[in-house]
């Protein structure tokens, strides 16, 4: 299974920081593995934990939910709402099964673009290692 | 003389509460069973599975059926109810979200099987005797029901016409959804009956006490606090879930000083309400740093009982992804 | 939203730059099989007149309501489609870009295949949230070409002078009964040839002597509505007592019996309850001080022109601004009573302090007197209340005290060459221009510089002091026998930014101050549209920083003005009042405090300010029943995009 699979990663990221260093990357040409789908929001505090057990539900077998630097939110303090949602939200996925590595919150300024791809190839390893999400869920559709 | 209205009234994994609390109507039954025909009714009256069989499809005017469908047996009587049903009614947090037994979708069937028979302190079973699907007695054999891989809500099963949410729906609730039954002019079909369209906090006689900013330094239980009963109980740090609970219970816990678990369920707009409610109490935590904010989240023991207590079932997930 | 949702998708080729990775044809075909897509097109170059006249055309002919365009990123074209959509009919917002240059074909350009089919994700969930999006309409607000500015110092001083001067009506509301600010208690000052209150004193000639401000003096702005454009302040006018037919004959001085600690001169002298707060005061009339009136009477049987009414009430005034300016300065820091002595013995006294004794408009004349003598021996101590020296003390380096105690200590060498004159410091930070030959000339005339890790103590033996302290350059313990102590007192946030905060809806930094929307890109403007800050209130400053800032703030709000109407983004949060509960956990949540409870009946609701609303989105997520929500990011939406991250089964 690890040999073929490839695993989907659901990228929810903040425009002004997040969104910003992903273009970066790709003027820069860099290369990272095809496996996120971006969803974007003007601010990391629109992130609701909503979205993020839709988006394993769905079909993705990791979230990254990315914004500014703590101190640095573009909207002043969003991004604090988000580490306090996610913290929370990812105690809660552990306690479902559903491994602590696949709900990664990080902080992405808009320079950067190196550092997105360090994570990208980093977290799409990982969650090689861990499997798909998918079989493991009883979900009715 | 026309015919009365047939109802029916099924559980299935239930604690009996919704049972008592359709009786719990009071003297209003009396009024009720006057102008209906209840032709089905297990913990009260005699009727069989095959007196259900037996009625012409579509000829009962409304069945409320209680209780998660937990083993096959549920699935069955609920599928044979939807077919002689005008209407289907899930009554009660369990049947409309799966309700506290829900939380055994966090175990699977050896789990729980296990605890109950073996690990609990108070079972006294020395010779590690489990239930068995089937036994032979004097050539007869004799079966139990499967249990489902999940506890599901109704509408996994069935098609659902209308909720009445509770655990249990009170009495002044069931009492409005019967009367809106009743009276021929039905909402769209899905909808939520009997309660409110706004949260808890629209009648809870604390919510004039908040201040303009409601931040929490503190999740406290409820035995860590003699709760001041004139101020709002999730700035006292409680943790009430009324602003994420659908209202229309009257405010009946927070006015005996206990906060909100969340009963009646998530208002029309949230999908999961777990999800919603961690997210609306993780927002209020005045804390900036990780250590700090996972500090305070330690204190829960139980997150995920507390958050989607009544409605893991129904959830995104719907319980614990597992490891075939 | 009633009608059917007809989607066009438009793939753009963006030359080779997207067609060199992905397959453009299998996109565009794939694209036809999504739920409510009526047409989906390819071009070359989709930013160009003939690729937006291909989606204008489309629209047209095909009756489309949603168009997705696979390009580039929205922060190159977003606006390029957006007025395409609106020329072909539809409302701008209708439109959903997606990222298929920067965010797939430049990045996966090894991996062409999945590429292709992430593109294909990408537009199905695109397609999920355009058939839900909704027609917005931008938000536009007149802009008030008027000015109040709250803080009548050296920052709001130019503030007002620099919009006035452009044409601009201006409000300027000073709390204390005079205007000039901290400067204006400043005695001879460091590298220019005048004194505070002299420089101080031309700035205010100017200002009110401009006819378009409008200077309230001994005045208070207790209530503050509206929005950037249009703000309406309630300025509450304190009474004075006293008015201008005064001609400060200082008759009612004389006769006064009460005597209190002159603020004006930070205590080291006295005044009357009817007083003038300093020679050079303005407005140039005297004002009683009500907390400590006894209503004796006795000022006014002495008053020859009448000008006294002890029972003159305050009042209220509307103004109508479309900017409002904080320039309203800090505080010093107040050592607690025994920190180095403060409080204690009357020879330990601030930097503050010290500067009226040598001002020659001060009490004593510009004499160093204390206690009847001149001290021979002095120290100071710097870094008081900064740099975490002590524990009531900031963190932070207050600026403005190192060039300000040097100056004065060249001051007393100047007169009183015979004394001594230890400088002991945590740190020397002379910055500024001029400032590093204090440090030079001080050392030069042999001031006695000691560096402390740990701060020194100050003990009083009967009549002397005594300072001890750890020489943490030649690593020595010293006790030095001193006759004065002078304490160069950091900078504060000011005493009066509770009652400001209470008014205006600004936030604060860690250290107290208010804190601007960006440190570095946006130093002279709150987060909150409209409102501007000058001066040390958002962090220490001296005297030609603050000036800096002062003009700096008018030349945003003039920038402001200079518009006639403000246009807003529509992203921003509603609340469907039918399903609202007033469960107010929102409020808490906006930094820019654009939600506030209404009464709607019995209960209330929330409500947004359109016009503060940012847009983030913050209150949404946390809005425990759904009932606030984002336009163009709703739930709904958001789901509906997240729901086609893979392709369902007959989806």
């Amino acid at each position: 299974m690890s040999g073929q699979f490839e695993p989907k990663i659901a990228l929810f990221a903040c425009n002004w920081c997040t969104y910003a260093a992903l273009d970066l990357a790709g003027t820069s040409r860099m290369k990272y593995p095809p496996n996120f789908r971006v969803i974007r929001v003007m601010c990391s505090g629109r992130i609701d934990p909503q979205f993020v057990v839709e988006a394993f539900r769905d079909g993705a077998d990791g979230v990254l939910v990315a914004g500014c630097h703590l101190g640095d939110c573009h909207y002043i303090e969003g991004n604090y709402k988000a580490l306090r949602r996610m913290t929370l939200l990812r105690k809660m996925l552990e306690n479902m099964g559903i491994e602590k590595e696949r709900l990664r919150l990080e902080w992405i300024s808009a320079s950067e673009a190196a550092r997105f791809v360090q994570i990208a190839r980093e977290m799409v390893e990982q969650i090689k290692t861990l499997g798909p999400l998918a079989p493991r869920l009883q979900v009715n559709a | 003389m026309m015919d009365k209205p047939k109802i029916a009234m099924y559980w299935c994994a239930s604690c009996g509460g919704c049972e008592e609390a359709t009786v719990d109507i009071a003297e209003r039954i009396l009024d009720l069973v006057n102008v209906v025909d209840i032709v089905f009714w297990p913990v009260a009256l005699d009727f069989k599975e095959k007196d259900v069989e037996k009625l012409p499809d579509g000829s009962i005017a409304a069945s409320l059926i209680n209780g998660g469908v937990r083993v096959t047996d549920h699935e069955h009587m609920v599928k044979i109810l939807r077919r002689k049903s005008k209407i289907v009614v899930a009554y009660g947090a369990c049947s409309a979200w799966g309700g506290i037994p829900g939380l055994c979708n966090l175990y699977a069937e050896r789990e729980f099987l296990e605890r109950a028979y073996h690990e609990v302190p108070t079972v006294d079973n020395p010779q590690r005797l489990t239930p068995q699907r089937s036994v032979t007695v004097e050539g007869v054999e004799l079966t139990l029901p499967e249990v489902l891989p999940r506890l599901l809500p109704l509408n996994r099963v069935i098609d659902v016409d209308y909720y009445v949410p509770g655990c249990p729906p009170t009495a002044d609730v069931t009492w409005r959804a019967v009367q809106i039954l009743l009276s021929g002019n039905l909402p769209p079909k899905g909808s939520v009956i009997g309660a409110s369209e706004k949260s808890l906090c629209d009648e809870c006689p604390l919510n004039e006490t908040k201040p303009d900013k409601v931040l929490i330094q503190d999740l406290k239980r409820p035995y860590e606090v003699i709760a001041d009963p004139e101020k709002c109980l999730l700035t006292q740090g409680l943790l009430c879930l009324g602003p994420a609970t659908r209202g229309g219970c009257g405010a009946l816990c927070v006015k005996a000083r206990m906060p909100c678990t969340g009963c009646f369920g998530p208002l029309d707009r949230v999908s999961d309400y777990g999800a919603k409610a961690a997210s609306f109490i993780a927002s209020i935590l005045d804390f900036q740093d990780e250590e700090a904010i996972e500090k305070v989240i330690d204190r829960l023991p139980d997150p995920v009982g507390t958050f989607y207590r009544y409605t893991l079932a129904s959830s995104s997930l719907g319980g614990k992804a597992r490891r075939k | 939203m009633s009608e059917e949702p007809k989607v066009g998708v438009f793939v753009c080729h963006c030359g080779m730059n997207i067609a060199g990775t992905i397959s453009v044809k299998e996109v565009v075909e794939y694209s036809k099989t999504l739920p409510h897509v009526v047409e989906a097109k390819e071009y070359l170059f989709m930013c160009s007149a003939p690729g937006q006249d291909l989606i204008k055309e489309s629209v047209k002919k095909s009756g489309l309501n949603r168009v997705v365009v696979a390009a580039c990123s929205p922060s190159m074209h977003e606006p390029t489609f957006r007025r395409a959509v609106e020329e072909a009919g539809l409302n701008q917002y209708l439109l959903e870009m997606v990222n298929i240059r920067e965010q797939s074909s430049w990045v996966h350009s090894d991996e062409k295949q999945k590429a292709t089919e992430q593109t294909k994700d990408l537009i199905r969930m695109a397609v999920a949230k355009a058939s839900l999006l909704e027609p917005l309409e931008d938000l536009r607000f007149g802009v008030q070409p008027a000015a109040l500015i709250l803080g009548g110092g050296v920052a709001g001083l130019r503030a007002s002078l620099d919009l006035a001067e452009r044409g601009y009506r201006v409000h300027l509301v000073e709390e204390l009964p005079t205007l000039g600010g901290r400067a204006a208690r400043l005695g001879k000052l460091a590298h220019v040839d005048m004194r505070g209150p002299e420089m101080v004193g031309s700035l205010i000639k100017a200002v009110v002597s401009n006819p378009n401000v409008t200077a309230h003096v001994n005045s208070e702005v207790t209530g503050l509505d509206g929005s950037v454009g249009y703000f309406k302040a309630n300025i509450r006018y304190k009474p004075r007592f006293v008015d201008a037919k005064c001609t400060l004959c200082g008759e009612c001085f004389r006769v006064c019996p009460v005597e209190v600690p002159n603020e004006y001169e930070f205590g080291i002298s006295k005044r009357r309850a009817i007083y003038l707060p300093f020679k050079e005061a303005y407005p140039p009339v005297a004002v009683i001080d009500s907390e400590t009136c006894t209503r004796c009477g006795e000022c006014v049987k002495v008053c020859e022109p009448h000008a006294i009414d002890l029972d003159e009430t305050g009042h209220d005034q509307e103004a109508i601004a479309g900017g409002v300016i904080l320039a309203t300065g800090f505080s010093p820091y107040e050592p607690p009573e025994g920190e180095y002595g403060y409080g204690r013995s009357k020879r330990v006294l601030t930097l503050f302090q010290l500067e009226r004794l040598l001002d020659e408009g001060g009490p004593t004349g510009g004499e160093l007197i204390l206690e009847g003598s001149t001290p021979r021996t002095l120290a100071f101590i710097m870094c008081v209340g900064s740099l975490g020296t002590t524990k009531n003390a900031h963190q932070y380096c207050s600026r403005m005290c190192c060039a300000s105690a040097l100056k004065n200590m060249l001051r007393i060498k100047d007169r009183y060459p015979e004394t001594e004159i230890y400088a002991i410091y945590k740190d020397i930070r002379t910055y500024g221009r001029g400032d590093e030959k204090l440090y030079e000339g001080a050392a030069e005339h042999l001031v006695k510089f000691i560096m402390f890790d740990t701060p020194p103590t100050v003990n009083m033996r009967s009549e002397k002091l005594e300072v001890e302290v750890h020489d943490a350059t030649l690593q020595e313990d010293l006790l030095i026998p001193v006759d004065a102590v002078v304490l160069a007192v950091g900078m504060s946030p000011s005493q009066s930014l509770p009652k400001v905060r209470n008014v205006v809806k600004v936030g604060c930094s860690p250290e107290g101050f208010l804190r601007e929307a960006h440190l570095k890109l946006r130093p002279v403007e709150a987060p909150s549209d409209g409102i501007f800050f000058a001066g040390s209130v958002t962090s220490p400053k001296n005297v030609i920083e603050s000036v800096m800032a002062g003009s700096a703030s008018a030349a945003k709000a003039a920038a402001l003005f200079g518009k006639e109407e403000v246009r807003i983004e529509p992203m921003i949060a509603q609340v469907t009042e039918e399903i609202c509960s007033g469960c107010a956990i929102c409020i808490a949540m906006c930094p820019y405090g654009a939600i506030s409870r209404k009464q709607k009946g019995e209960k209330r609701v929330a409500e947004v300010d359109k016009a503060l609303c940012k847009a983030c989105g913050a209150c949404v997520a946390t809005c425990p029943s759904g009932a606030m929500q984002q336009a163009g990011f709703k739930d709904v939406q958001m789901m509906a995009q997240i729901a086609a991250l893979t392709e369902k089964r007959g989806a």
